[in-house]
């Protein structure tokens, strides 16, 4: 790439004296020092000295290590890396909003209020549901919400429910959260199809009984706080018997919790309100793609059936109507309503990631319900037509209708010794970011792609011929993809190692 | 519709390779009943052009301040302009979590030097790749207590943590019936040590102090973190105004076993409340119990430097229930904002801006007392927010600032301090806002009294 090596850290850049940040000129007089001695800061370690074009340098250096949505397909299934427009940028940017002020009086932030009562009107109406709130940080922090919205029901009904249900093909934060909310994991087996079975799976080889929704059901009973399940799941495919599931949880007096993370599958298409769902999340970053930036932030609105609303968390935005003379139009004010006596109480410090919100709303506007609709079913074409070109050259483990993303596996690579991890390796050498990998876990060397709406039929014949190459090389030239990637900054990294022998952060080397 | 980019000849090839008529003929998997048979009840697609100018009358609804005095968790500091310029490029805003270390150095080194800045400012070994926020913050490092102090299920917080800290607090708390939250009492706007002293003993894991704390008091976390270690408890210091670590110790190197809280400050607006930056640092022994995403130096094949994710045992993907905690995401972008922002300002710029602060909060403080409505609630060193109490009527007050373009201090009536105002000047704030400021009180105090 350059003949230089790496950019270093910035530690090693610094150069005392230099700077990168000028003070204003103090106006005031000096301060007083009224810090008890032993509480005063008296060194940096770390902390360098660099001139502004220093660091403006560093980053971008840094910067072009990096793959971006905008210089490939990036299709890294459930994660959704649709286009990112730059409007919402601009908007979120837009002083009114950004230098406002989370505990400024709400007369003085009518402009916030209206738009999150307008985004979660849009929310509502995508997902069936009728509460709504936009605090949850991200997904798991949703999801977290959501199960916390079910505990409080049933604390509220006196009951005492110790069970979540989660069916083995979740994501790993299904558990870790009912976990971190205080219940015991009990998995649903999937069935062939990788829905979830009502019947008990026996495995072929091992001989093991997975239990099915049925037993799981007859054997905790009331003891069955909730169950929550992705749909679609994280194979993509739709829960066709999602209503059933609904249906036989409530019997028991449970509630179902549905992973939203792939609803950009649904929205125009069918409601999980309509299932019998009684709480979701929706990941603003994935399906109204508020970027992404590097892992966050996020957005993970929760939405609710009426029967859960009291419990959601606090403040929630209310609208009145101000009535005004005879014939004409009435204006509406908003407010926080901080009066929730069975709110689970607060989930983030504020309102959530508002910043992520004004992005989501511009997202919303500008492709109106009908953009919407038509981006979904674009998304389900792609993900088809993907699965129409590879299927065949790469093992399709699992056959049921796709929806949004496609999971392939390594299995007619294997007999070359060629495995997932270096088949999304070499594409990196072919310009693509790697699908997501090993993940779902119920199928063996998953490669789960998910191409969005975003991408041009061009992009994905690009793709598509990439990996036909790919699958070719594993015949004929095994070793070329053991060792890829060799286009990129660095070859395989030593995992290992890091993890045995952590080194987290710089230390100035002694003397 | 602009952001999709097939054209309708290129719809129908796609479809024709699958063998569908329609997009809709693909939806096989979903059962005829549970389809949306009708239109969404929602406006059109509308244009780029149309869409700014709805936007631009949202915002214009929301009043604009020529001055703030408001602080309470979010604090409006000076952005240095790099800062938007180098995070709107799309390798950093765009790019996914660092799956692949060998196409995402870029993220994965900015992460580990954001790592190291933590650590220094905070004076502890290691931390994470952010957290949501400083309520969460907290959340995380309470429970991280517990897990780290086996058998003992109690927490202590001092009633002067921001209260929406303690909210979160309070809320994942309600879960988990073994866990109990005790509150430690103020007394003259700090952490009573009495109160703490009686309330510790073997069943304690963690206290949790502010520093400074919602009122803008500098609490000695060294004695407090004395009597907790005395017990066998950690000192868990939470600051939600980390420009304070430009003047305050290192709460590493003051006694604290643990430091979180709130980042914003460095290189972020006020957001309404987000998205903001939370931090987490702790002492190497609890390592391997942190919560969240952690970068870690390792090498290539070739033996080159590089980075990748690490630790990943503690966590939700390979844990599943047994997970320190169920956070996937981070706030990157937000870290990488706070590390280009503290890679400018450095060691002189950091204690510089910290130094105004404290010296805007003073001479801010000194004007207001010479206003004949205003005293003091209490002594203690303050950073940039100190409380003041007010004879006169606050909502008088906030109307005719609000009616010269000021933001005021935050009423701290709700919250338990009556006829009190938390008053919070930065940088950002010259002489001139504060000699107006206190001209509309004069003002106001005149013709009420």
């Amino acid at each position: 790439m350059s003949l230089r090596s790496r950019e270093p850290l910035i530690f090693d850049r610094s150069v005392p004296g230099k700077v990168g940040l000028d003070l204003p000129k103090l106006d005031v007089p000096l301060p007083k020092d009224t810090r008890p001695a032993h509480l005063k800061r008296t060194s940096f370690d770390a902390l360098p000295s660099c001139s502004e074009p220093d660091v403006i340098r560093h980053f971008t250096k840094l910067s072009l290590w990096n793959y971006g949505l905008d210089q490939g397909m990036y299709p890294l299934g459930s994660c959704t890396m649709k286009h990112n427009p730059r409007l919402n940028e601009k908007v979120a940017a837009i002083p009114g909003f950004a230098d406002s002020h989370p505990m400024a009086p709400d007369a003085t932030v009518q402009g916030n209020l209206a738009l999150i009562y307008t985004l979660q009107e849009w929310l509502k109406e995508i997902t069936g549901l009728a509460g709504v709130t936009l605090q949850p940080s991200a997904g798991a922090a949703g999801e977290l919400t959501g199960v916390m919205l079910i505990r409080a029901y049933h604390v509220s009904r006196g009951g005492k429910r110790r069970v979540i249900l989660i069916p083995d093909s979740a994501h790993g934060t299904n558990p870790a959260t009912a976990a971190m909310a205080g219940y015991d994991v009990v998995d649903v087996a999937s069935a062939a199809d990788g829905t979830v079975s009502f019947e008990d799976i026996t495995d072929a080889v091992t001989g093991r009984v997975k239990k099915g929704l049925l037993s799981v059901i007859a054997e905790y009973k009331e003891d069955i706080a909730g169950l929550m399940v992705t749909n679609p799941n994280t194979l993509g495919i739709f829960e066709h018997r999602i209503d059933e599931i609904c249906k036989r949880i409530h019997e028991v007096g449970g509630l179902v919790y549905m992973d939203g993370a792939n609803m950009n599958a649904l929205v125009g298409v069918a409601r999980p309100g309509d299932f019998g769902i009684d709480a979701m999340h929706m990941n603003l970053h994935k399906t109204m793609s508020t970027p992404h930036g590097g892992g966050g932030p996020g957005a993970g609105p929760v939405l609710c059936t009426a029967a859960l609303e009291p419990f959601l968390p606090k403040p929630v935005v209310v609208r009145d109507t101000v009535k005004v003379g005879e014939g004409e139009v009435p204006h509406h004010t908003y407010r926080w309503n901080w009066d929730r006596p069975q709110s689970i109480g607060k989930v983030h410090t504020y309102f959530g990631n508002f910043g992520m919100l004004v992005r989501a709303l511009t997202y919303c506007l500008s492709h109106g319900g009908d953009g919407l609709r038509d981006a979904t079913l674009r998304a389900i074409v792609n993900a088809n037509y993907i699965r129409k070109e590879l299927e065949g050259i790469y093992n399709l483990p699992i056959k049921t209708a796709t929806m949004h993303e496609v999971v392939f596996n390594d299995a007619n690579q294997t007999k070359n010794d060629v495995s997932t991890l270096d088949i999304a390796k070499r594409l990196i050498d072919y310009g693509f970011h790697p699908p997501t990998i090993y993940f779902p876990t119920i199928v063996h060397g998953s490669l789960m792609i998910e191409p969005t709406e975003s991408e041009s039929k061009e992009e994905l014949d690009a793709f598509i011929d990439a990996m036909k190459l790919i699958a070719k090389e594993s015949e004929e030239n095994p070793d070329l993809l053991h060792q890829a990637p060799v286009t990129a900054p660095l070859r395989r990294m030593d995992e290992t190692t890091a993890a045995r022998k952590p080194v987290l952060r710089w230390t100035k080397a002694p003397v | 519709m602009r952001y999709l980019p097939t054209a309708a000849a290129e719809d129908r090839a796609l479809l024709d390779a699958i063998g569908a008529n329609r997009a809709e003929d693909l939806l096989t998997g979903v059962p005829d009943h549970l389809k949306l048979h009708r239109a969404l009840d929602l406006p059109a697609t509308s244009s780029e052009l149309e869409v700014l100018r709805e936007m631009e009358r949202l915002a214009g609804l929301n009043t604009r301040f020529a001055a703030s005095f408001l602080g309470a968790g979010a604090y409006a500091h000076f952005i240095p302009s790099a800062i938007d310029h180098q995070i709107s490029r799309q390798e950093w805003f765009t790019a996914y979590t660092p799956y692949q270390p060998e196409i995402s150095q870029g993220t994965l080194q900015h992460i580990f030097e954001y790592q190291t800045l933590v650590c220094d400012l905070t004076g502890l070994d290691m931390t994470n790749a952010s957290l949501y926020d400083g309520g969460t913050s907290c959340l995380e490092a309470a429970l991280m207590a517990v897990r780290v102090q086996k058998k003992r299920a109690k927490v202590l917080v001092s009633s002067g943590l921001h209260p929406h800290y303690l909210a979160v607090i309070r809320a994942g708390f309600a879960a988990h019936e073994e866990l109990k939250l005790v509150e430690v009492a103020l007394k003259d706007g700090v952490t009573d040590p009495v109160d703490l002293a009686a309330k510790l003993d073997e069943t304690v894991a963690a206290v949790l102090v502010g520093y400074p704390n919602f009122l803008g008091a500098v609490e000695d976390i060294k004695v407090l973190s004395d009597l907790a270690h005395a017990k066998g408890a950690l000192l868990i210091s939470v600051t939600q105004e980390a420009m304070a670590f430009g003047w305050l110790q290192a709460p590493g190197k003051a006694g604290a076993d643990m430091a979180c809280g709130e980042a914003m400050s460095f290189g972020n607006s006020t957001n309404f409340g987000g998205p903001y930056l939370g931090f987490l640092a702790v002492k190497d022994a609890f390592k391997r119990e942190i919560p969240g995403r952690v970068v870690g130096q390792t090498h290539d094949l070739d033996g080159r430097t590089g980075y990748v994710l690490t630790l990943t045992a503690r966590e939700q993907h390979i844990r599943r229930d047994k997970a320190t905690s169920n956070i996937c995401s981070n706030q990157g972008l937000i870290a990488l904002r706070a590390n280009i922002f503290l890679q400018l300002a450095g060691p002189e710029g950091l204690k510089g801006l910290a130094e105004q602060n404290v010296a805007k909060a003073q001479y801010l403080r000194e004007r207001l007392l010479e206003l004949p409505d205003w005293d003091v609630p209490f002594e203690a060193p303050y950073f940039n927010e100190f409380v003041l109490h007010h004879t006169g009527d606050i909502a008088t007050m906030n109307e005719a600032l609000i009616a010269e373009g000021i933001l005021p201090g935050l009423d701290l009536t709700p919250y338990g301090h009556k006829n009190c105002v938390l008053w919070c000047a930065t940088e950002l704030n010259t002489r001139t806002q504060i000699e107006h400021l206190i001209e509309v009180l004069a003002r106001v105090a005149s013709v009420v009294g």
